[in-house]
């Protein structure tokens, strides 16, 4: 007996896992069976929704990760920050100039500086500045109350920019040839630090973040009720309308990253500085710069997220712990997959919508089920989903 | 800048409704303890510290404003029999580790100053009640759990004060509502959607459930629990409706009972099943919060919430304790996200800490003789109406919590601003800043103050 097991030790903990995967869907499934169909439906279309939002959070991780190898911790602080300015343009009917004039000089300074500061020695350079400046700074403050979308996306695009290349320029440059490990505790550093940036500039109130509002009723969206299917599914389901827009955002920005790591000469560089920092600057990769532009990139997203995730619930502290919550959509789906990101969220958003029908009281579907699946799917895909197999030559 | 907008519209429309509110600097409120003792050249502390920048800093934030607002007002004054009022506060960010040290630094360098600490949450209440009890100092708090005010076995009695009834028995009083209104609610069943902390999940005990059963308010046993960060909570609320309840009870804050009733109005059900909860969601916050979904009846989605009221609130301006505090609260220039419980009631905080201290050294002779054990005999001898009437506490035969509160509901305000709104049309709308407009939210009483069941076995 002890040879056999000895033997086919390797089948017998497949088989052992085999059987663990069976009564978990049988168990599963006696719970699901005595619900109507459309509970069942509801969360389906509430589980993929909410994974779409997870999804760009996770997309947000992942574009830092495969550019530089480094784990974002502060993603979810860069989601309030991003948030916040958006608010801060959004809501307010007359906007500082000096307010919107320095953050548009700040962050064409922080652009045109990314590779030296002896670019602004340049003429050339100086004009561009200068006319970027003013250029962000008219969009940012022109019409009054009505133009509040140009404001804010104005101010929020340059907001990122800004706090993406701030973060690499003064806290992941220096560190550059060091330890990853190294960098990726600069990320909670730098979390705390936006943490107490954001609280300093905005307070701790939550603020409402009207974004997703019917001009007609200035109120929220009224959902889509699948009146309709009432009868065949033996109840309502209803379908968010702000929750759609967040997926559909979140779908374009996933296709819009796909082509440009796939076609464009800035998304090959940085896939080439994910593999080897040192290799790729010796082909003449601009690592600093890829490494910037992956920050701004990620800030963007991390801003488009926190709006997004803002206007569904509010606009509070609290958001930066959805990134916690993306954390298993993440490794689901590996973590240098930008499909594995939106496929990661999505699976990751039913799995906790499913759990929390089933279980609610114990938390079971934010707290325990997410992270079942995520250890049933590393043991038998320890890269994540999408996730690229490495081998190590020794 | 909107919020801004928004409360001083409204604290404008206050103040034009009541002409009668003198713009002079109003008497304290309070007939405190007359001093016996002179403490010229000393300094009295108010120590506090708690959650100011972690995931329940929005409602504590306004605890450290109106404590320094309070403290300047006496300094202005004269101070307290003479000594200055100062205060030492910390922020722990919500972390146990945090309030534990603090606690320990505070009390090694203060330590023989320290016989009185405010704290803010339950969790820290029961972190450090065993110390507090061991070390002597006598703690303050608005709402603590039954663990930390009265031990495991909720009879042991320890060195906290709330002045707030315990949640439980707030629910215990919300029960008693219920079952003295079949119309509001017919055949009764609540089930609670609220978050998963202590606090949140409070009034969910047997005892409670064992009472309001016995009222003939059937009271679900599963919660349905959903964290501050959920976007989407028909799960959870539909599954507390699948269960029966017609009542959904939360133990939310800010943007918590907005999304409960948000998810209400999107399914159509905002009529069929009622709404409440305790006393934080009387808040401000949830009634501006609440107002990104609107029901069927055009008003917003949290009009109509029932909840507890153990306080006066800001806008029963007949009362001369809220018009003081009113009345700072204008002068000193407050934000209006200020205009929440947390800086009405420390007010009140406040003004039971300099009469406990007031009556204490009377009865010693210095401020330096008084020991924790001499201001936990003043605290357990008071029968205290704080601010002359915006709460009452107390702590006789081992009470250690608030033993009175009422219901009440939010609503909107109408056009005139003589009561609630009835649909949109005769709604008080504000300009919100955003070129949006904002409904007026208002507190509506519904019962008298009454004493709450004592449910914490």
């Amino acid at each position: 007996m002890t040879e056999f097991i000895n033997r086919n030790q390797r089948q017998l903990t497949w088989l052992l896992y085999a059987l663990a995967a069976i009564a978990l869907l049988l168990f599963i499934g006696d719970q699901l069976a005595g619900k109507k169909a459309a509970r069942i439906v509801q969360t389906l279309i509430s589980g993929v929704l909410v994974g779409g939002v997870y999804g760009l959070v996770a997309l947000g991780i992942v574009v830092i990760n495969k550019a530089s190898g480094v784990f974002n911790f502060a993603h979810g602080w860069m989601m309030v920050v991003g948030g916040m300015i958006f608010w801060s343009f959004f809501t307010v009917s007359e906007i500082s100039l000096a307010g919107a004039g320095l953050l548009s000089a700040a962050t064409m300074l922080m652009i045109m500086t990314t590779v030296s500061y002896r670019n602004l020695l340049e003429r050339r350079n100086l004009l561009i500045t200068a006319g970027g400046t003013v250029a962000l700074t008219l969009l940012m403050t022109i019409g009054g109350i009505e133009w509040q979308w140009l404001h804010a996306l104005t101010g929020t695009f340059a907001g990122a920019i800004l706090t993406g290349l701030a973060v690499e320029r003064f806290t992941i440059r220096p560190l550059i040839g060091q330890p990853l490990f190294t960098a990726v505790l600069m990320t909670l550093a730098v979390a705390e630090v936006l943490h107490g940036l954001t609280q300093i500039a905005w307070g701790t109130v939550e603020l409402n973040l009207p974004v997703f509002v019917d001009p007609q009723t200035n109120s929220r969206f009224k959902p889509i009720r699948l009146d309709g299917l009432r009868e065949a599914l033996d109840g309502l389901a209803i379908i968010r309308v702000e929750l759609v827009i967040a997926f559909v955002l979140a779908l374009l920005a996933f296709i819009g990253f796909m082509l440009f790591f796939r076609y464009t000469s800035v998304g090959l560089a940085m896939r080439a500085t994910s593999e080897d920092q040192q290799l790729a600057q010796s082909v003449g990769l601009r690592v600093r710069v890829i490494l910037a532009i992956t920050w701004a990139v990620a800030a963007f997203l991390a801003s488009i997220a926190g709006v997004l995730q803002g206007g569904a619930v509010g606009l509070s502290l609290n958001i930066s712990f959805v990134a916690l919550r993306v954390f298993p959509a993440v490794l689901l789906g590996g973590l240098e997959s930008i499909t594995g990101a939106l496929v990661g969220g999505i699976i990751i958003g039913i799995v906790e919508q499913f759990g929390t029908l089933i279980n609610s009281s114990e938390q079971v579907g934010t707290n325990l089920a997410p992270y079942v699946v995520l250890m049933l799917v590393l043991v038998i895909r320890p890269d994540g989903l999408f996730g690229e197999k490495r081998i190590e030559r020794i | 800048m909107k919020k801004n907008c928004i409360l001083l519209a409204l604290l404008l429309l206050i103040l034009s409704a009541l002409p009668s509110l003198a713009q002079d600097m109003m008497d304290y409120p309070s007939e405190m303890t007359a001093c016996e003792v002179d403490l010229a050249g000393e300094t009295i502390n108010i120590f506090h510290f708690g959650d100011l920048s972690g995931p329940f800093a929005f409602v504590t934030q306004p605890v450290v404003s109106a404590v320094t607002d309070a403290v300047n007002y006496w300094n202005s004054r004269g101070g307290v029999c003479g000594a200055e009022l100062a205060q030492v506060y910390e922020d722990t960010g919500g972390s146990r580790e945090a309030a534990q040290s603090t606690y320990d630094r505070l009390t090694s360098q203060y330590a023989d100053e320290l016989d009185l600490l405010l704290l803010y949450s339950s969790d820290d209440g029961e972190l450090l009640r065993e110390q507090l009890a061991e070390d002597e100092i006598v703690s303050l708090i608005a709402a603590g759990s039954i663990a930390s005010l009265y031990g495991e076995d909720g009879q042991t009695p320890g060195w906290l004060y709330a002045s707030n009834p315990l949640y439980i028995n707030q629910f215990g009083s919300f029960c008693q509502f219920v079952a003295a209104s079949p119309e509001i609610f017919p055949d009764p069943v609540i089930g609670f959607v609220t978050w998963p902390f202590a606090f949140g999940l409070a009034g969910m005990e047997p005892a409670a459930r064992e009472y309001c059963g016995g009222l003939g308010v059937q009271v679900l046993a599963e919660p349905q629990v959903f964290l501050p960060t959920d976007t989407d909570i028909l799960t959870q609320v539909q599954n507390a409706i699948d269960a029966g309840a017609n009542i959904i009870y939360t133990n939310t804050i800010a943007s918590g009972p907005a999304l409960i009733a948000g998810t209400l109005a999107d399914l159509g059900m905002e009529d069929e099943i009622k709404l409440a909860g305790f006393n934080w969601v009387m808040d401000t916050s949830v009634g501006i919060l609440g107002q990104r979904v609107l029901k069927s009846n055009g008003l917003p989605s949290v009009d109509g919430m029932f909840g507890s009221m153990p306080f006066l609130w800001w806008t029963e301006l007949t009362s001369p304790a809220v018009q003081f505090v009113y009345q700072q609260f204008t002068i000193n220039e407050r934000g209006p996200a200020e205009q929440n419980i947390a800086y009405l009631v420390s007010w009140g905080v406040v003004d039971s800490i300099i009469e406990t201290y007031i009556r204490t050294v009377n009865r010693v002779g210095s401020l330096d003789a008084v020991t924790g054990a001499d201001i936990r005999e003043t605290v357990e001898s008071m029968d205290y109406a704080i601010l002359g009437g915006l709460y009452q506490i107390t702590y006789e035969e081992g009470m250690r919590d608030g033993t009175m509160n009422r219901m009440a509901v939010l609503k909107y305000a109408n056009t005139t601003m003589s009561g609630a709104a009835t649909g949109p049309d005769d709604a008080m709308l504000i300009d919100d800043g955003a070129g949006g407009k904002l409904f007026v939210p208002i507190v509506v009483p519904l019962t008298d103050f009454m004493e709450v069941p004592q449910l914490r076995g």
